[in-house]
């Protein structure tokens, strides 16, 4: 057998061991549905409904966890410039996980711009200090080399401080970006590893799936409060967001993935990561068979 | 006390060095006021620019001073005369310096040197950063002995990361990262020699540089006239031992206390304590017979010094720099046109040590020779961060216009090319367009469209390509700095449509309105 099958056979196997897992835990109550999808004024408060109407972060997080939330919190922008997570989904999140029981939240981000302004002004250093999570700025020292195991990308640097986490809880952003037309959950990961990052542009789409099937969150919650629309990445006038009020949250994050290509009005097989992530039975893309709640809260 | 007084200021100046950064506020407060209180950069700021920078009215505190006391300033206050005055104690302690009786000639050396300079001013050269005690302690730090500091710091957490200290490593290596340590500079080796080879002149005399060369010390020296506290030698109690004379430190000749340089003092007490009878003090208002005048030059150096000065003021010029832009040359946002930034920068290394992302370097040939170490922005090793003004902030002279953000991001610097023989889209029809993601300006400067390209074996890529918008881009250089062709960039920056310059331009408004033909 050869290696790069191995690697790939272990990282289904465990795909599919995990899944089964999940499936046992959750099996005596009532089926949580696939996505929940909440809109309303709050971000907070849209936050906490989607991890309720998806069984409680209890079904996420166990006692004594240590719980890695990845925002993105990579541009120095305010929040109403929507370059980076919502400060209060984020906070949300931390007090949600804490409840369950989780010892140590982080939060953390390898920040395109200088880390200490991006974490500074796009509120969530404060926001996630303020509800008790350890705020860590990326350093050098925290970035390994290490096998991902992926279909493009064999190995990268990747970011301890993620990695190394008992459960991975992805925040993204949903946003416009000129290459990959969207931004999701999946291009999210970027944030979690060192190196010569631009050089992933060369094939974005493969270091993407790479990239999410390594990480393999436990949760992700797509924040789409408010959207980028234009000028992505990072924007920089309030014209360039939408205020959709939005919040998507599922385990499968192909399927998030997918619901947040739709708030761009993209059909979701349009864009290749995503085709690409459910090709490679990392989750599923069609949305009409999957079983998604849907709250105004 | 005086120790005390010394180590605070120096603690003082180091505490507002480490200010010096980007500390969670647009605005920072003035870290740089230091260098108000120094009546040399006021006084060749202002010859030299032209203009009177109104926070210079603060040096008025040290010349009163002065005046009435004597070079207190230089005994109590200086932080670089405490840090020679430390590299002294060190080496008399490691037995590596033995005081001995020197002439007084050199002593005179920086009396010129202040001609010199105040000569050159006059034609609008600022020679006074390269020896002011204050500019030059101010580079030291941030270009070398920072650096070196943070260097150090890094191996530690390095070192505690191999040791498997991961907590440890992790809290010290936080804090690191929250000080934003610039520490890599263009010239850092050369300038800390400068530094070690001033510390290390204390071997040829105790603070070599305070009695031979400072300038500002050659002011406050004239400045001296009152001396209210003279000192004063018991005649009784003196055994003629001569300590006092071998001792001092700026070596003013305490004996006979009738010969006593006023104007060389800087109060140390030195004298009065290694006196083994007590015999020295320094009352108020005792006025003693003077023999030596307060400062003696000879007149045919007096008249050649300045003549010399008006003659190395065109030898400074003598580059093409005035004549042509450099492409290089990027000054930082709010920076004078040259000439007067020229003029009014006191090379002190205040914004380098600001510039959060390391950007800001110091300059070697581009701008002259007068233009020795002011700052300019090198992309390769950082941006120019969109929303931050700090180095605008904390310019001492005014040689950079301080900018509120809502005004800085409106400012052009530069503009950025787009080199396709090095292009990822353009040359290797690959995917890209990392430039236009990180382009903060919005709408963006940077543009993408669809470009053919025939590969090698004859296929055609088609692929987004960066398109550089000359009207929008400012030239903060972040496409450059993320460019994935590390070595030679892809797309770069240049000065040329820098706001400041007339001259340096490129597009002329009036084509964007004219419409018709004639």
């Amino acid at each position: 057998m050869k290696r790069r099958e191995f690697l790939r056979d272990v990282a289904i196997g465990s795909l599919v061991l995990n899944l089964g897992t999940k499936q046992s835990l959750f099996g005596q109550a009532a089926q949580p549905p696939d996505l929940a999808w909440v809109e309303g004024d709050s971000p907070a408060a849209i936050t906490r409904a989607a991890v309720d109407l998806l069984g409680g972060m209890k079904r996420f997080v166990r006692r004594g966890d240590k719980v890695c939330l990845k925002p993105n919190i990579g541009w120095d922008r305010t929040p109403e410039l929507a370059a980076c997570t919502n400060p209060e989904v984020v906070k949300t999140l931390v007090e949600l996980c804490l409840a369950a029981g989780a010892k140590e939240v982080i939060v953390t981000d390898n920040s395109t711009n200088q880390a200490n302004r991006t974490f500074l002004r796009s509120g969530i250093q404060a926001a996630a200090k303020e509800a008790g999570a350890k705020v860590l700025l990326p350093s050098p020292f925290r970035m390994k080399k290490m096998a991902l195991g992926g279909e493009w990308l064999k190995d990268w640097e990747v970011y301890l401080d993620v990695s190394e986490a008992d459960k991975i809880i992805n925040v993204p952003i949903a946003k416009h970006h000129s290459l990959a037309r969207v931004t999701l959950g999946m291009k999210n990961w970027l944030g979690a590893v060192g190196g010569a990052r631009n050089q992933l542009h060369q094939k974005l789409d493969q270091a993407e799936v790479d990239l999410a099937r390594f990480f393999k969150p436990t949760l992700t919650v797509l924040d789409a409060y408010r959207m980028l629309v234009r000028n992505g990445p990072q924007g920089g006038r309030l014209s360039d967001t939408k205020l959709q009020k939005t919040v998507v949250a599922g385990v499968d994050y192909v399927a998030v993935e997918a619901a947040g290509a739709t708030l761009f009005g993209i059909k979701p097989e349009e864009l290749p990561f995503i085709k690409l992530a459910a090709d490679r039975k990392a989750g599923r893309l069609d949305l009409e068979k999957l079983k998604i709640e849907k709250r105004t809260v | 006390m005086r120790i005390l007084s010394q180590i605070f200021f120096f603690g003082l100046f180091a505490y507002l060095f480490s200010k010096t950064h980007f500390t969670g506020q647009d605005y920072i407060s003035p870290v740089e006021r230091y260098f108000h209180f120094d009546p040399l950069l006021g006084l060749v700021t202002s010859i030299a620019g032209r203009v009177f920078f109104a926070s210079f009215a603060l040096a008025g505190i040290t010349v009163a001073l002065t005046v009435l006391l004597g070079r207190v300033a230089c005994g109590w206050v200086c932080p670089l005369g405490g840090v020679h005055q430390f590299f002294s104690f060190i080496f008399k302690k490691a037995k590596l310096h033995r005081p001995k009786s020197a002439s007084a000639g050199p002593l005179k050396l920086k009396y010129y040197i202040l001609i010199f300079i105040l000569a050159a001013a006059l034609l609008g050269l600022d020679l006074a950063g390269y020896a002011d005690p204050l500019s030059f302690l101010y580079r030291s730090f941030a270009v070398s002995i920072f650096p070196v500091l943070a260097g150090a710091a890094s191996a530690l957490i390095g070192l505690l990361y191999k040791l498997k200290l991961t907590g440890l490593g992790g809290t010290i290596g936080q804090f690191f990262e929250s000080l934003s340590l610039n520490s890599t500079f263009q010239q850092g080796f050369f300038i800390g020699l400068v530094f070690l080879a001033a510390a290390l002149l204390n071997l040829v005399r105790e603070r070599f540089w305070c009695r031979v060369l400072c300038p500002a010390g050659a002011l406050l020296g004239l400045l001296s006239l009152g001396n209210v506290f003279k000192l004063k030698i018991n005649t009784q109690k003196c055994i003629d031992c001569g300590l006092c004379n071998l001792q001092c430190q700026t070596q003013a000749s305490p004996f006979p206390d009738e010969e006593w340089k006023g104007h060389e003092c800087v109060y140390c007490f030195t004298c009065g304590a290694v006196c083994p009878t007590a015999a020295i003090g320094f009352p108020a208002w005792k006025r003693a017979p003077r023999r030596e005048p307060r400062v003696s030059l000879e007149r045919r150096k007096l008249i050649w010094t300045p003549i010399a000065a008006l003659l190395v003021a065109p030898f400074f010029r003598l580059t093409p720099a005035g004549k042509r832009p450099s492409a290089s040359l990027i000054r930082p946002p709010g920076a004078r046109p040259e000439p007067q930034f020229l003029s009014k920068c006191i090379k002190c290394g205040e914004c380098l040590k600001a510039c959060p992302t390391n950007g800001l370097q110091p300059v070697l040939v581009e701008a002259g020779p007068e233009g020795l170490w002011t700052p300019k922005l090198v992309p390769l090793l950082g941006y120019c961060e969109y929303y931050c003004s700090l180095c605008s902030q904390v310019c001492p002279s005014g040689a950079i216009q301080e900018l509120r953000i809502e005004d800085k991001i409106k400012v052009k610097i530069g503009t950025a090319w787009v080199n396709k023989n090095h292009c990822l889209p353009y040359a290797l029809g690959k995917p890209c367009i990392v430039c236009e993601e990180h382009c903060p300006t919005s709408p963006k400067a940077i543009k993408l469209v669809e470009t053919q390209v025939r590969l090698p074996d004859g296929t055609v890529s088609t692929q987004k390509a960066p398109v550089v918008d000359y009207e929008l881009c400012i030239g903060c250089g972040i496409c450059e700095n993320k460019c994935p062709v590390v070595d030679s960039p892809a797309i770069y920056c240049t000065s040329i449509g820098e706001q400041r310059s007339e001259t340096n331009r490129l597009l002329l408004e009036l084509l964007k309105t004219d419409s018709g033909p004639y």
